[in-house]
Order: C-alpha cells, then sequence, then structure tokens
C-alpha cells in the first residue's frame, strides 16, 4: 500500500485516534487557516468545484455543484449536516476514517461551514459508531478548547459550532431527509423533493448534508489545490482517492486507500489478497449492498463513478464485498432483501409491500418450491419498485436486478434441481 | 394556465394544479390512495402512475407530484402504468384480508373499486399474511388494522389537519400500523373524519356497524342541525332507520370534515320515546281531527278575549319556513306576541348578530383564509366546533391565534392566551390609543399593545365569539370592534357562535330588540299578568332551556291552551293539551341560515315511521303485514303551521310566499339543497349604543355554565352514541382556578357545594389553573347533576364551599 499516495488515511494509527496535537504536527488545520487568512467564501467553493470532487455517500453528485445550488450568501440560520449514518452492509470506511482522523473531519467541516456560510453544524452518527461517537465528542471538545469551535474560529469573524447527534439507529435515517426529520425529532421518513434541502432542509433552512470522507477531502483539496487532487486519480474525468473497505471472501478484508480509478483486479488480488482458499471469484458488490453486482468478466474495470455506472452498476461507497465460487448468489440477494425490507420505514407500497413480496419469491427459488413462471415475475419487479419515493427500494433492487442480468441460468438451475445447487 | 393533453384530450388548467387533478377535471379515474383533495399529495401509494410521453419531462410519474406543464402528453392507460398499478396493487393485496363480505366498507370501498377495476383477481403471494392486533377506540370508531393500505391519510387528517395528537403511526416497514399509544376513546372532536377519509375499513363507524349495505340505504344532502354552523352532512338511513352521516363537501362552510357531534348525533330521530301521534286532551287523534281542534280553539279564544290572547313561541332548531309561519300564524291570531328563542339571552344577542353582522360575515372558508384568527369567549369545542378546525387551518397557513377568555378553553392549535373576560377587551380595544383602557388590568396592558398592534397588521382578520358568554352586549362590542378596526382596503370580519341551527334567522325574523325583554320573557310577562290564555310552542322546550323552570312552570299552568309541535321528546310535551308531531331535518325539507347569514336548503333522507328492525319483532322481513307504515304521522312543521292557517301545506308556495314577503329571503325559491348556500344580503346593521355591561365582574367569585361537545346540544343528547361518550368526556363537576379553590377552602378530592341564583348543587371539582380567578365552570349535560343550570346566561354571581358544611 505504502506506494500508493495517501491523503486521508497517511498517518493513521491504527487502534487509536490522532488527536490535536498530532493533527496539527502533520499540518492539520493548515488548510483552515489558509481559507480563513486569504481565501473568500467563493474562492473555497470555486476550488471544490474545479477538483472534480464526488460526494462519497455512495451517490457520487458533484460535490461544487451541490454547493452551487446553496444560497450561501442568503441572510438567516443556515446548516451543514454530516451524515455518518454508516448503516448499509458492507461499508465502514466511515468509522475507519474517523477513529484515525476525528479532526480532519472537524476541518473539513469548518471550510464548508465558511464556504457555504453556515453557523451550525450537525454531524449525525451511525447508533452502532459509539466509538466515533467518543471520538468526535473528545476532538470536538479539544477543537472548542483550541478556539477553532466557537463564535470566532481561530481568532477570525467566522463563527461555527458542531453538534454531535447519535442516531436511534435504523438505516433509513441515512437517506439525507429522512436524516433532517430524525435530527428535528419527528417521525424519520423521506421527505418530498422539491423542495430540496438547499431550499428548505433541517428546521426548514437551506441545509447540505454530506458524506464523511466527502468532507474529509475539503482539507487536502484547499492545502493541495483542484489540479493535485484530480491527478490522484487514475482514470480520466475522475478525481481523488478513495477509500476501499474490503469485505467477503478475501485473505485480507480491510480498508485501503487507493487511487480512484484503481483497478478492480488489483483491489481484490493485491490489496484483498486474493479470494481466500484460493477459490475462484464469482461476483462481487463493488460499492456497498445497495449496487449491483460485478462478475469476473468485469475485474478489469476501473473502480471509478463512471466506469462502473457504463458497466451497469454503481461506485457507492466503494465497500468491496467479495463472494467465492461456492456461493449462491440468489441466497446472497434474499440476505441483502431482507435487510432493505427490514430497515424499510413503511411509507410508501414499493418498499414496504414490494420488497417482502420479492423475499416471497426468492424463498421459494430457493427453497425449490417455485417454477420458471416465479423467475418471470421477478424479472418483472425492478422496473416497478424502482419508483419507490425514496432510494431505499431503488437501492435494494440492485442486487436483485444484477442477480436476474448475470446469474438467470443459476435461478433456473434452482428451478430444475428443486433447491438449490450450492447445497448438496 | 398550463394547457396538456391526457388521454387525447386536451385540458387547461390552473397553475399548480396536479396531472391527477387535471385527470379528474377531465372526468378520468386514476386510481389513488394516499391523495386526498382536503390532504394533498404524498405520494406514498405509488398507484396513481402515469406515463408521460412529453413535454418538459418525461417517463412514468406518480399523477399526484408532478404539476401540469404546458405541452404534457400524459396516458394513463400506457403499458406501464397499467402495470405499475397491477404491481402496487398485487404488493397491497399480499396482506389484506379480503373480508368484504363483512367489512362495512364494502360497496364504497375505494380499495374495492381499484382492486375490481384494475383487475387483479389472483394473489399470487403465497407467504403468511401480517396481522395486527385492534384497539379499542371508544363508541364513534371501528378499528380493524388488518384491511390498511398504509395510505396515511388517517394520520394526516387527525393530526396535521385536525390536530389531535393522541392516535398516529407506529412502527416501520411492513408492520406499520396506525392507533393509539393505548386502547382507549379517540380524544379529537373530529375523529369521526377517520371513517371518511379511509380508503378501506380500517376505520368505519361503530354506531352504524353491521346495520346497512350503502347501497341500500337512502341519502340525501342536508344540514348539520347540532350547532349553528350549518355544515354540509350526507345523512343516510335504511327502512325508515336513521344509520349514520358523513360529511358532505361544502367549500364555503365545512370544507370535507365534520365534528363528532354533528357526526355521531343524528340517532334522536330513531328516540324510541319520541312522541310519533297528534294527541289532544291526552287522546290521540288523526290528523284532520287534531288539527281542527287546535284551529278551533285558538280561533275561539280569539274570539272570546280578543287579540294578544295567543303567544308564539318559536325555536332555533325549527327550519326557517316554519318560524317565518309561526310569526304568519300569530299575525292571523292577532297577535305580535311572537318569540323565535326561549332563552332570553340568547335570543338578544342572536337578534343583535343578525341585525348588526352585515358585511363583517364571515364565512368558515374565510376563517380558514384569514391571517389574525381573535377567539373572544369563544369555547370553540363545545360551542361550534368547525369553528375550531377552521382556526386551526388557517394557524396552519401562518396565521397568528389569541384567545381571550376566562376559561382558556381547549384549542387544536397554538394560540396566545389572555386568561380574562372578553368584553372589557373588546371595548379597550375599540377604545383609542389615548383612551384609558377601562377595565383591562395593569398587567395586560403590554398584551392589550401587542393585540392591537397586531390587529393593525393583520390583512384578514377576523374576530370570533360565543354568544354564550359575550351576549347581546359581547356581540355588539365585538361587531363594533370589528367596525372600528375595518378600513375600505382591510376589512375586518367577525362570526359569533349562536347556539342553534336556525338562530341567525330566527334573530332576523325577530329583528334587534329595542331594550324589551326578549325570548320567552316576552311572552311572560303577558302569561304572567292573564292576558295571554295560549301558547304554541314549535319545537321548543321552555321547561328545559329557560333559565327559570319555575318561572316558566307557574306562567304554563295558568295557561288555557298549551300547543306543541314537535319532534323530540321533552318536557314541556307533558304539560301540552294539543301535541303535534313534527319531523326531524332529516326527514323533511326546508331551510337554515347558519351564524354567517347564509341561508342553506336541505333535502329529506327519508320518511318517517318506526324502523323494520323495531317493528319486525326480531323477523327479517317482518312477517306482519299491513297497509299502513307504523309511526309515519310525524310531519313537517312548516307543513302544520300551514294547515294550521289554511294554506297549502306545499313548501314550494310557502317559500314563493315568504320570499314575495320579505326580500332578504329573495333566493329563497331557487335555493336548492346540496348547493354551498347564498351569503343573505345583510343590512349593515348601525349596531345599537351598547349598556355598560356588567359583564366584568371586579371580585367575588362568577359561575359560568356552559355548553359542553357532548351532552348539552338538545337533539345530540338523544342519540345513544353522544351520550355514551358524554358520560366521560362532560363529568358532572366544577373546575375553577386553585387559588380560588383554597380561598373557598375546598379540599382535594372532597366535593364542593355551589349556591347561586339557579339553585344548589354539591359536586367534585377540579383545579383549572388556565382558567382566570374568580371563575367557576360548570358544563351541563342533560341528564346530569347539572340539568337545571342552563347555559348561556353569563357570569352569574355563586357562592363555593366544601360540601357538607354551611356555605359561609
Amino acid at each position: 500500500v505504502s506506494d500508493q499516495p495517501q491523503v486521508l488515511l497517511a498517518h493513521r494509527r491504527p487502534g487509536q485516534p490522532r488527536w490535536l496535537a498530532d493533527y496539527r504536527a502533520t499540518g492539520g488545520y493548515q488548510a483552515l487557516g489558509d481559507a480563513l487568512g486569504r481565501l473568500s467564501p467563493a474562492e473555497v467553493r470555486q476550488r471544490v468545484q474545479d477538483s472534480g470532487l464526488r460526494g462519497r455517500g455512495g451517490a457520487g453528485f458533484p460535490t461544487g455543484t451541490k454547493w452551487s445550488f446553496f444560497p450561501a450568501d442568503a441572510p438567516g440560520p443556515k446548516y451543514l449536516v454530516c451524515n455518518c449514518d454508516e448503516m448499509e452492509p458492507g461499508t465502514y470506511k466511515d468509522r475507519v476514517l474517523l477513529e484515525a482522523e476525528p479532526h480532519l473531519l472537524i476541518e473539513g467541516m469548518l471550510l464548508a461551514a465558511y464556504a457555504l456560510g453556515v453557523e451550525h453544524g450537525y454531524v449525525f452518527v451511525r447508533y452502532a459508531y459509539q466509538g466515533v461517537l467518543e471520538a468526535l465528542t473528545r476532538a470536538t471538545a479539544e477543537a472548542r478548547a483550541a478556539g477553532l469551535l466557537g463564535p470566532r474560529v481561530a481568532g477570525t469573524g467566522f463563527a461555527f459550532e458542531l453538534h454531535l447527534h447519535g442516531s436511534a439507529g435504523r438505516y433509513i435515517l441515512g437517506e439525507e431527509t429522512s436524516l433532517l426529520n430524525g435530527l428535528e425529532g419527528v417521525r424519520p421518513v423521506p421527505r418530498l423533493r422539491p423542495p430540496f434541502p438547499a431550499q428548505r432542509g433541517l428546521f426548514g433552512r437551506p441545509t447540505t448534508v454530506q458524506n464523511v470522507e466527502t468532507l474529509c477531502c475539503i482539507p487536502p483539496i484547499v492545502r493541495g489545490g483542484a489540479d493535485w487532487f484530480r491527478g490522484l486519480a487514475l482514470t480520466p474525468g475522475e478525481a481523488g482517492t478513495k477509500l476501499f473497505g474490503l469485505s467477503g471472501h478475501l485473505n485480507r478484508t480491510e480498508c485501503f486507500e487507493l487511487p480512484m480509478g484503481v483497478p478492480l483486479r488489483e483491489v481484490v488480488e493485491r490489496h484483498g489478497g486474493g479470494v481466500r482458499q484460493g477459490r475462484a471469484f464469482k461476483a462481487c458488490l463493488p460499492g456497498g449492498a445497495s449496487t449491483p453486482y460485478l462478475t469476473a468478466q468485469h475485474l478489469d474495470l476501473p473502480m471509478d463513478f463512471g466506469s462502473l455506472e457504463r458497466a451497469g452498476s454503481r461506485l457507492g461507497t466503494a465497500g468491496v464485498t467479495v463472494f467465492d465460487e461456492r456461493t449462491c448468489m440468489l441466497e446472497v440477494t434474499l440476505n441483502l432483501t431482507r435487510f432493505f425490507a427490514r430497515e424499510s420505514c413503511g411509507l410508501c407500497t414499493p418498499c414496504r409491500d414490494g420488497l417482502p413480496y420479492v423475499i416471497e419469491l426468492m424463498e421459494r427459488l430457493e427453497q425449490g418450491r417455485a417454477g420458471l413462471e416465479e423467475i418471470e415475475i421477478l424479472k418483472a419487479q425492478p422496473e416497478y419498485i424502482n419508483h419507490s419515493f425514496c432510494a431505499l427500494a431503488v437501492g435494494a433492487m440492485g442486487p436483485v436486478e444484477s442477480l436476474i442480468r448475470h446469474f438467470e441460468e443459476e435461478l433456473r438451475e434452482h428451478v430444475r434441481r428443486g433447491g438449490c445447487p450450492h447445497r448438496s | 394556465m398550463p394547457t396538456l393533453v391526457i388521454d387525447d384530450r386536451q385540458v387547461t388548467v390552473a397553475a399548480g394544479t396536479s396531472l391527477l387533478e387535471a385527470a379528474m377535471e377531465l372526468g378520468l379515474v386514476v386510481p389513488h390512495y394516499c391523495y386526498h383533495k382536503a390532504l394533498g399529495a404524498l405520494g406514498a401509494c405509488r398507484v396513481c402512475a402515469v406515463e408521460i410521453l412529453a413535454g418538459p419531462e418525461q417517463g412514468l410519474r406518480m399523477a399526484c407530484l408532478v404539476p401540469a406543464q404546458d405541452g404534457m402528453v400524459v396516458s394513463t392507460a400506457a403499458p406501464r402504468a397499467t402495470g405499475m398499478r397491477r404491481a402496487v396493487t398485487e404488493w397491497l393485496m399480499q396482506n389484506h384480508p379480503h373480508d368484504c363480505p363483512v367489512c362495512d366498507e364494502g360497496g364504497e370501498c375505494q380499495l374495492q373499486d381499484m382492486t375490481v377495476a384494475g383487475g387483479h383477481s389472483v394473489r399470487r403471494f403465497q407467504g403468511k399474511k401480517r396481522t395486527f392486533h385492534n384497539q379499542d377506540l371508544g363508541p364513534f370508531i371501528e378499528h380493524e388494522m388488518n384491511r390498511c393500505i398504509q395510505c396515511y391519510r388517517c394520520v394526516r387528517t387527525y393530526r396535521e389537519h385536525c390536530g389531535g395528537d393522541d392516535f398516529g403511526v407506529l412502527g416501520s416497514r411492513q408492520r406499520v400500523w396506525f392507533g393509539r399509544f393505548q386502547p382507549g376513546r379517540l380524544e379529537s372532536p373530529f375523529s369521526g373524519n377517520l371513517v371518511d377519509v379511509c380508503p378501506t375499513g380500517v376505520f368505519t363507524d361503530r354506531t352504524a356497524r353491521f346495520k346497512a349495505r350503502v347501497w341500500e340505504m337512502e341519502q340525501a344532502p342536508s344540514i348539520c342541525p347540532h350547532c349553528a354552523l350549518g355544515c354540509a352532512t350526507w345523512p343516510w338511513a335504511r327502512y325508515r332507520e336513521f344509520v349514520r352521516i358523513t360529511a358532505r363537501e361544502n367549500p364555503e362552510t365545512n370544507g370535507f370534515f365534520l365534528c363528532d357531534r354533528g357526526r355521531f348525533g343524528g340517532g334522536g330521530v330513531n328516540h324510541p320515546e319520541r312522541p310519533r301521534a297528534p294527541r289532544v286532551d291526552g287522546r290521540e287523534r288523526a290528523w284532520p281531527e287534531a288539527l281542527g281542534l287546535v284551529r278551533e280553539r285558538l280561533g275561539g279564544l280569539v274570539r272570546e278575549r280578543g287579540p294578544g290572547v295567543v303567544a308564539c313561541l318559536g325555536s332555533a332548531r325549527a327550519s326557517l319556513e316554519a318560524s317565518w309561519l309561526l310569526g304568519r300564524l300569530a299575525e292571523m291570531l292577532g297577535t305580535d306576541r311572537v318569540a323565535h328563542e326561549v332563552h332570553p339571552r340568547r335570543d338578544a344577542a342572536a337578534r343583535a348578530l343578525a341585525a348588526g353582522l352585515g358585511g363583517l360575515a364571515r364565512s368558515q372558508r374565510d376563517i380558514r383564509q384569514s391571517d389574525l384568527v381573535v377567539l373572544c369567549g369563544l369555547d370553540p369545542h363545545a360551542e361550534a366546533p368547525m369553528l375550531a378546525l377552521a382556526a386551526r387551518q388557517a394557524v396552519r397557513q401562518g396565521a397568528r391565534a389569541v384567545c381571550i377568555d376566562p376559561r382558556g378553553p381547549r384549542l387544536p392549535f397554538p394560540a396566545g392566551r389572555i386568561a380574562a373576560w372578553p368584553l372589557p377587551w373588546l371595548r379597550a380595544l375599540a377604545a383609542r390609543g389615548d383612551e384609558g383602557p377601562t377595565g383591562v388590568r395593569a398587567a395586560a396592558l403590554a398584551g392589550l399593545a401587542d393585540l392591537r398592534a397586531a390587529l393593525a397588521a393583520a390583512a384578514s382578520p377576523v374576530l370570533l365569539g360565543g354568544a354564550d358568554l359575550l351576549g347581546p352586549e359581547g356581540v355588539r362590542a365585538l361587531l363594533a370592534l370589528a367596525r372600528a378596526l375595518s378600513r375600505p382596503e382591510r376589512p375586518c370580519g367577525a362570526a359569533v357562535a349562536l347556539s342553534g341551527p336556525d338562530s341567525f334567522g330566527g334573530g332576523l325574523l325577530a329583528g334587534e330588540p329595542a331594550g324589551e325583554p326578549a325570548g320567552l320573557d316576552a311572552l311572560l310577562e303577558g302569561i304572567e299578568a292573564g292576558d295571554v290564555r295560549a301558547l304554541v310552542c314549535l319545537e321548543s322546550d321552555p321547561l328545559a332551556e329557560h333559565p327559570e323552570p319555575a318561572r316558566v312552570e307557574a306562567a304554563l299552568a295558568r295557561l288555557e291552551l298549551l300547543v306543541c309541535l314537535d319532534c323530540a321528546p321533552g318536557r314541556t310535551l307533558a304539560r301540552a293539551h294539543a301535541f303535534l308531531p313534527t319531523t326531524v331535518p332529516v326527514e323533511m325539507a326546508g331551510a337554515f341560515v347558519n351564524f354567517e347569514g347564509r341561508l342553506q336548503a336541505f333535502e329529506r333522507v327519508f320518511s318517517p315511521g318506526l324502523p323494520i328492525r323495531a317493528t319486525g319483532g326480531g323477523d327479517h322481513p317482518p312477517r306482519e303485514f299491513r297497509p299502513d307504515t307504523p309511526g309515519d304521522l310525524p310531519r313537517p312543521a312548516w307543513a302544520v303551521l300551514a294547515e294550521l292557517q289554511d294554506m297549502p301545506p306545499v313548501l314550494a308556495s310557502i317559500r314563493a310566499a315568504l320570499a314575495a314577503e320579505d326580500a332578504r329571503f329573495a333566493s329563497l325559491p331557487a335555493l336548492e339543497a346540496g348547493q354551498p348556500g347564498v351569503r343573505l344580503p345583510l343590512e349593515e346593521g348601525a349596531p345599537g349604543t351598547e349598556a355598560a355591561g356588567a359583564d366584568s365582574p371586579e371580585s367575588g367569585l362568577r359561575l359560568l355554565v356552559t355548553e359542553a361537545l357532548f351532552g348539552s346540544e338538545p337533539l345530540s343528547a338523544l342519540a345513544e352514541p353522544i351520550q355514551r361518550v358524554a358520560l366521560e368526556a362532560t363529568p358532572d363537576e366544577l373546575g375553577l382556578h386553585p387559588d380560588d379553590a383554597r380561598e373557598a377552602g375546598l379540599q382535594v378530592g372532597q366535593p364542593a357545594r355551589l349556591e347561586c341564583a339557579l339553585g344548589q348543587v354539591s359536586l367534585p371539582w377540579r383545579p383549572r389553573p388556565e382558567f382566570a380567578r374568580g371563575l367557576v365552570l360548570a358544563a351541563r349535560r342533560r341528564g346530569g347533576a347539572l340539568e337545571a343550570f342552563v347555559p348561556g346566561l353569563g357570569p352569574i354571581a355563586c357562592r363555593l364551599g366544601p360540601a357538607g358544611e354551611g356555605v359561609p
């Protein structure tokens, strides 16, 4: 790994967060000082725009474009919310990042707040991430004591206060408008868009919601410049490094910072140490449980937003979960769909009732109680479930739709055998 | 005004109209569950899918969420759209119990209609259905959660629209569940609307449970008779049995909803003690004989003793036509002794309002659209429940609400609270700033200035009053304030809750009182002096409604002839020499004038008679065949009164005669039921100079007897479900400020003894810290311990002490 440029995890000390002194010793908060001293908010926004940074929370929306919609100069309260409700199965990179560099997030939020004219920030932390909450609690206390948070940030006229909020623990809170409802203390169901959070977000005020890793990319961009950041990517049109959280049937299931555009084969074979027990690679979720499967034919794909979209999948959060040749992909998909059905908020019919419908179909196939007709019924579902209220059910259809696309023969084998061919 | 094409038909709609609403304008049916006209779009059910084939936005979309735009070409029947609807229906039918044969919603179920219309017939899902436990939600609403399709209309209605907080959505995923935290009666006075908005049978009318299928019932557009607001209703009946009431849409009045008193208060029609046959001298008579006897005796008295010997007493629950005919009968009998309301203070207040409202009148719709609502001595839940809902809609859209009331009434919206008697405030607000605010405590001056500023700044302020607390002086003060606050470019409105469905109409017929005794008091003196020997009571019960029952009792005893026309069992009927049974509004056509001067007609829903269920002896169909209809004798009061004066008992000709005689009612002959009604041309009354009121008690305890939401209003109090709820919701108790209780020596948990001009009573009491000091509140439930305490008197002096000891 040492030959890869390390931007976010360069100084990572496994098992121990880096506190303020350590963070400062390696140039921490210099970007903040530079920005407050020399850059206008508009210049910071421009630098982020030029950097080509795309949101690391899964959707990959260009951060600079998102900020250009934000009414940074509008009077009245505005909010910056960090989405640290990392609850998608197979995704854990934000936890690794924050347990290593809590101050990087604080600095990133300070810079984003400065750029967007925001005085209040929230970090919405996943229920299970008590370690992250503890690290952030201590780091924000340090920052406050050092005058980096509060009414006069670093002695300037810029004011920013950061509030930490521990989630009560549902996957739907990761959806940004549900998260805002959760922060407001009302039932966390997604909100209708428009109005978008940039117009009416938290407490009815302009709000921008950003992923942890996205915000952590801001200090390096401000310090290193947009061109440097773009140059970190291996593929044209992409930018920066990316945290890859590996899991599944690999020899090494860790989180690595790799250049955007690193080939999947390199991720699997070099960094992941290859498929365990010398077995063959069958498929992977490239970016968390809601991204369509990649198969062995995709091993030479560059892992970046554009390439994966063209291949019919998504980079998502780059939480790569690998499945070996002995895995029943129907069983994997059933397991994933059960997760999504369990975490549905129950607002819209496709998600609340469509996912259980799909589960029942897949159970019949898996248990050998289905005919070919069930495969046809299953095939018809994603198109309609994709018209759900929010992206939860759409995400749930990622694996289902790609199961049909890549593994229909395996489904037919279930029908022919009257049960799962992987269990004998 | 975008123009678009839906299913090959062009339509131009108002900007902001959704595709779903645009399709409905064309008469196209697009299935929908979560969308409701009153609640708007939610986008949860995903069944209203349409395909946009061309235009600025294309593809499969939810019709409720996409605003119509110029150039759109929309198909409701494209394969993808119908496929989506089929898929959603199939998903929803996984768990629906398919219990239509035993479901009260069957036949009027949106889910059933849309599912069948979409062609869904085979359930391919083979898993177990998810099931729920149901709750006992009280006597009004039946809960059957297994039928739920999670459209969220119920929570949006109950919580957002109606402001209730004891009902909501619990759980997540496929276990989303709608109900209360624990079983119990739904506390909102608007809970019955769940029945109307639920697109399937989760919430059904418990009072109508298993009584009838929708296609077996008769219905007609009617007007709610249980307060003065004149909300639009659909009463339903089957085989002469009243079954239920649902809300009718009238954008000018109730919008889409009803209060629970209006919805569940109609059962009195079938009250077992309802007198149904004409009686004279204690004997049942056929109509011609009864009418002949009454006519003969009234005529005989007039011949014998001269004009003025007969007095006529009407009521706020009589139709406008009957009230007018009562006055005409008096004229024919040569008397001007007519009152249209028993209660003197209510009569005077209604007349003051009818004479002075003029252009200040505001409808429920106007109130919903107001930006400042000031409630002055109005407990809307009790006196005119839908006013609370109207004010809530204003507040939801950003209006400010202020409540000047010593009771601090419960309101379903946040409001600035001024715990004081309203009259001094009305006068102080009307006074110029440099005049001293007499009667307003110094501590409240900041609030006064703030309210004055708010009233000056508001774009569409409206003052809401309650006639029972304000009385005629207060009504005049309220109207005077609204006039004082009005500028040509920025009028201020006023609305006053009166007691009955035709209080305003009676007030118009009676005219402005000129200081003389009002109501029955105007007639009592004549009776007591022996000048009046006969009284005709039109649907009024003076023994129950007049604040001095003993005086009334004595007066009635002096009469040679008491003629009662009524549709409900009442106390006065027992004294009647002649009784003529009349119909209730659902059994007749007629008209009422509501609190804002809106003339509205209602139609007959069903003909009077004993329900088949009651006459069949348990058999169905009844085995005893007979040529007549048992219990069908009640007739509309206007028909009875017309015949008494030899006029054809034909509504059209009565209305024509009324319109010809009184130009204010010129619109009556053309009036149709089921329409929004007509605001009468109200004269710009010059409100009489108001006497300085004794309405602001300075010291000492003052008893205020009020109506309650359930159990006070005479007709709804006959309905069994209302009686059941009233026992719990309107307990016999006194309320007063805890400091007053301490000063009176009351002990927690020990009853209090109350003495006042109305009588004396020992009752439990409850500390009410939101009350103004000096107020003792008692809500009257019919049949309860406070039966003799007639509301509507304003504050009266009283003494209070621990029960069991002499009052100091």
